[in-house]
């Protein structure tokens, strides 16, 4: 139907308020207390408007269009209804705009700043009440508070969750919480709708968690932001919740190729972001992970990417989770790519990095099998030709995805006596088959992920005393915890915070002379600084020492492209390296990282690649419908004190018999009542957020 | 009854400004918040009756409160902010001359404002005890001992605390009327 705003013939819905129509024309009309996503209220007023043949003002949020509806905003009641309105909003609200934290992205600054009027003709009140940061993620600043009800509507009406209210206090009636309660015990689900609607700076995200170098949409759900391939967490959590694992994995696969792989062995960065560790535990994302890939229909295959054959030829040198993801998505593409390996499987660190108790051989061939459904060739126990090579043999592009598979050695007295191992040797060869012998005690040196795979190796080798040594503290130990507790357990000596002076031995080693650190730290030129507790010296006595400290790429001098910082290949953002034609990706570019962020690089590799081969770059999947979820979540018993769901693990006696997988993984209920866990942030995101005035 | 009742039925001995503030104040709009006009226009008629009522009112105020309620009977959510307004309108209209009395300060008709009350020590009755100076904070009294004591009207805030604690009941509230008292200190007749 047609309407007159201010003489302006609009378009407008049956059934909508002239705000709406208004608003969806471009045509500004000022209001506060009601939201695109909210039931209007007509509470506040601002959005009077006077009605062709009616007498007075109308709110416009209330008033549904009529045919021939002629408008208009600025007539002598409604100005005056409007002006007064917020005359009497302001009368009562601070006035220390600059010292707010909403300053400049308030709705109520804006509003007034455009109707340009002031309170100074009131009686002035303040409503003042301390402000409250002892609920977990939400600051309540409730001097701020304009009662428009935003808050409350959404928290009641369109999230079902029932917390928020109008409440009375002392200093008169606000937004709240009944009875004084805490938010966890009024059975808060720290969604967020709340902050995302409130137009002043009444309920805000605690500035902790709002970190600087994030966008607003990054804070708000950390945990795919964190991701380094940014898989749509909150997504396929919420399909593990309802019970359909097929589409969880098809999230998964739209961002990733391994997600059994990773379900077992990511180190789940995004778990240190996830907001529930603001109330009792993150959600166990990565573990969810795999049960949603142990549980997987395959329906993710109906939709997967195939592009018909463009002709051109890729190389990738190097099987590993990065070489393989880009080999896949180039695939994809349809180019013709060849994956040269010069191990006897594929995999890279994932096989020959990561102990099969953590990460087994047939998974691993699994999930790759099912990547070379997408038409690569791949070619085992070969040693690839050298990057210029490939180029002449006639590829059009190299990708270098070799990996970092070379251990290092510190330099010190003994490193080079017959028993010093180096972790990529030890755990290459126990993976083999073809185990390194571990004698009756061994030392490791080293307090990462990689010194602890290198010590239960041991433990399961045989060796009877396995000591770790490292100079980090416990706490600053880059290892995750669960991994030091499940060593612990297997009966690892751990001497954390300790120097390793020397290994003593003459024709082999006899043992490890360590000495107590009393501080660790790196100084203004970012190099190590050790203090050592006098006195504190002790020999361990061993057979064998393994160097957990780090590792590098092997063979990249030959390959003539411009390395930096030693062996590692230098590459730009779009990860070419110093050859045409020729790119980089994963772990030789980067140092040692993880698994994850070799895939996200391979992504990034493959959609370069493609772009230099003709393509369009653009490797995204839709591997399912978009589904919008329920903006309702509603109420659930408990829900902030839900724990951490722990999968079954093996007793530390059974399982340092052999090699065989630790961890179980999740039941489906097990599954479904974690995810059940997650706090749901991207539903936020869904929210619209009210255009300024200045943005019509 | 209902509230344009009360205020049509005023006695002598009830004010009007403070009636009405009564009635604001009483009203399910100071505690509800869901609409700006029912609740912040009572808080603001609470803050302007009870100015009024504390000498405090300004000539504006009249005009504004007429401004405001013309609106707030119209732009209230539900009928309880059309009532206030309904009655604070009837009240400006019938009692005209006691807003005015009130914020022209020249007094509260029926003597219930204490702000617009006058303190004073009777000549007949004072003792010249002296209580009543120690129990004045503003230092509003004069006088010495066996002498008849004066309050001075420029300093006197009208507390009423020597009022409560004059044994001798020496002394009095007034209203338009006020007693003859001494302009200075002379000596009490009572021993």
């Amino acid at each position: 139907m047609k309407i007159q705003i201010d003489g302006k013939e609009i378009e407008a819905l049956e059934g909508e308020s002239i705000l709406d129509a208004a608003l969806r024309a471009g045509i500004f009309i000022p209001h506060l207390c009601s939201h695109p996503d909210l039931e209007a209220k007509g509470g506040c007023r601002l959005c009077s408007v006077e009605i062709g043949g009616e007498e007075g003002a109308f709110p416009a949020c209330k008033t549904k269009v009529r045919e021939g509806m002629e408008v208009t905003v600025n007539g002598p009641v409604s100005s005056k209804v409007r002006k007064m309105a917020m005359e009497l909003i302001l009368a009562t609200h601070p006035a220390d705009c600059t010292g707010c934290p909403k300053y400049g992205k308030c709705e109520l600054q804006s509003m007034y700043q455009y109707m340009g009027v002031s309170a100074e003709r009131w009686r002035k009140k303040s409503r003042s009440v301390a402000n409250d940061d002892s609920n977990p993620l939400i600051s309540h600043l409730f001097t701020r508070c304009v009662r428009c009800g935003r808050c409350i509507r959404a928290c009641q009406e369109l999230r079902g969750v029932r917390v928020l209210d109008y409440i009375r206090t002392p200093a008169g009636i606000r937004a709240g919480v009944l009875e004084g309660k805490s938010l966890k015990d009024a059975g808060c689900r720290f969604c967020g709708a709340c902050i995302e609607v409130c137009p002043t700076g009444s309920i805000m995200d605690q500035v902790k968690i709002m970190k600087e170098e994030r966008s607003y949409a990054e804070n708000i759900v950390p945990c795919r932001s964190t991701c380094p391939a940014h898989i749509d967490i909150p997504r396929y959590i919420r399909y593990i919740k309802a019970g359909e694992f097929g589409k969880a994995t098809a999230v998964v696969r739209e961002k990733v190729p391994f997600p059994e792989t990773l379900g077992s062995i990511c180190n789940h960065a995004c778990e240190n972001e996830c907001k529930r560790n603001e109330l009792n535990g993150a959600v166990s994302i990565c573990k969810l992970k795999r049960a949603a890939a142990v549980n997987d229909s395959g329906m993710w295959k109906e939709r997967t990417r195939k592009e018909a054959p463009t002709g051109k030829k890729a190389a990738v040198i190097g099987a590993g989770p990065s070489g393989l993801t880009a080999a896949y998505y180039l695939a994809k593409k349809g180019h013709d790519v060849t994956v040269f390996e010069k191990n006897e499987k594929a995999g890279g660190q994932c096989r020959y990095g990561i102990p099969s108790y953590r990460l087994p051989d047939e998974l691993l061939d699994r999930e790759i099998a099912v990547m070379l459904e997408a038409g690569f060739q791949l070619e085992t126990q070969t040693a690839a030709p050298m990057p210029k090579e490939l180029l002449e043999q006639g590829y059009d592009t190299v990708l270098v995805a070799i990996g970092t598979h070379q251990g290092t050695k510190l330099p010190m007295e003994g490193n080079d006596l017959p028993g010093v191992y180096v972790n990529a040797d030890f755990l290459r060869n126990a993976r083999h088959g073809t185990p390194l012998p571990v004698g009756e005690k061994v030392m490791v040196l080293g307090g990462g992920n990689v010194a602890y795979d290198c010590a239960r190796t041991a433990v399961r080798l045989g060796a009877q005393e396995v000591h770790m040594a490292c100079l980090e503290s416990e706490a600053q130990m880059t290892s995750t915890p669960d991994e030091i507790e499940e060593g612990r357990q297997e009966g690892i000596i751990l001497h954390p915070a300790h120097s390793f002076l020397r290994i003593l031995g003459t024709d082999k080693v006899q043992g490890v002379e360590i000495q107590k650190i009393d501080k660790f730290y790196f100084d203004e030129d970012r190099r190590a600084v050790m203090e050592l507790v006098e006195g504190s010296n002790q020999v361990i006595a061993v057979d064998h020492v393994i160097f957990a400290v780090g590792q590098k790429p092997e063979g990249t001098k030959q390959m003539e492209l411009e390395l930096t910082h030693g062996p590692y290949i230098r590459a730009d953002e779009n990860l070419r390296t110093s050859m045409e034609g020729v790119f980089a990706a994963g772990d030789v570019v980067t140092g040692t990282k993880s698994v994850i962020a070799a895939i996200a690089a391979g992504r990034r590799a493959a959609e370069q690649m493609d772009l230099y081969l003709g393509g369009d770059g653009d490797i995204s999947e839709k591997l399912l419908e978009d589904e919008t979820p329920s903006p309702y979540i509603g109420q659930a018993e408990g829900f902030a004190g839900l724990d951490r769901v722990e999968p079954g693990i093996k007793t530390a006696a059974e399982r340092t018999k052999d090699f065989a997988l630790v961890e179980q993984p999740f039941t489906c209920e097990q599954a479904q009542c974690e995810a059940g866990r997650c706090l749901q942030c991207d539903l936020r995101l869904q929210l619209h957020r009210p255009k300024l005035w200045n943005e019509y | 009854m209902n509230m344009s009742d009360r205020i049509h039925n005023l006695s002598e001995t009830e004010c009007v400004v403070n009636t009405l503030l009564g009635i604001v104040s009483e009203n399910e709009c100071t505690q509800c918040g869901k609409c700006v006009f029912g609740y912040e226009g009572a808080a603001q008629l609470q803050m302007i009756l009870g100015d009024i009522t504390e000498k405090k009112g300004k000539s504006t105020d009249l005009g504004q409160m007429q401004e405001l309620c013309e609106l707030m009977k119209t732009q209230s959510l539900c009928e309880a902010g059309e009532e206030i307004a309904d009655t604070v309108l009837a009240a400006l209209e019938t009692y005209r001359q006691d807003f005015e009395d009130h914020v022209g300060k020249k007094g509260c008709k029926a003597g219930v404002c204490k702000k617009f009350m006058t303190y004073h020590i009777l000549a007949d009755k004072c003792n010249g005890c002296g209580e009543c100076i120690d129990a004045c904070d503003e230092e509003a009294i004069i006088g010495k001992d066996k002498f008849v004591h004066i309050i001075d009207q420029q300093e006197c805030i009208q507390c009423g605390a020597c009022m409560e604690i004059c044994e001798e009941e020496a002394i009095v509230r007034a209203g338009a009327v006020k007693p003859r008292c001494p302009k200075r200190p002379i000596p009490c007749k009572r021993r």
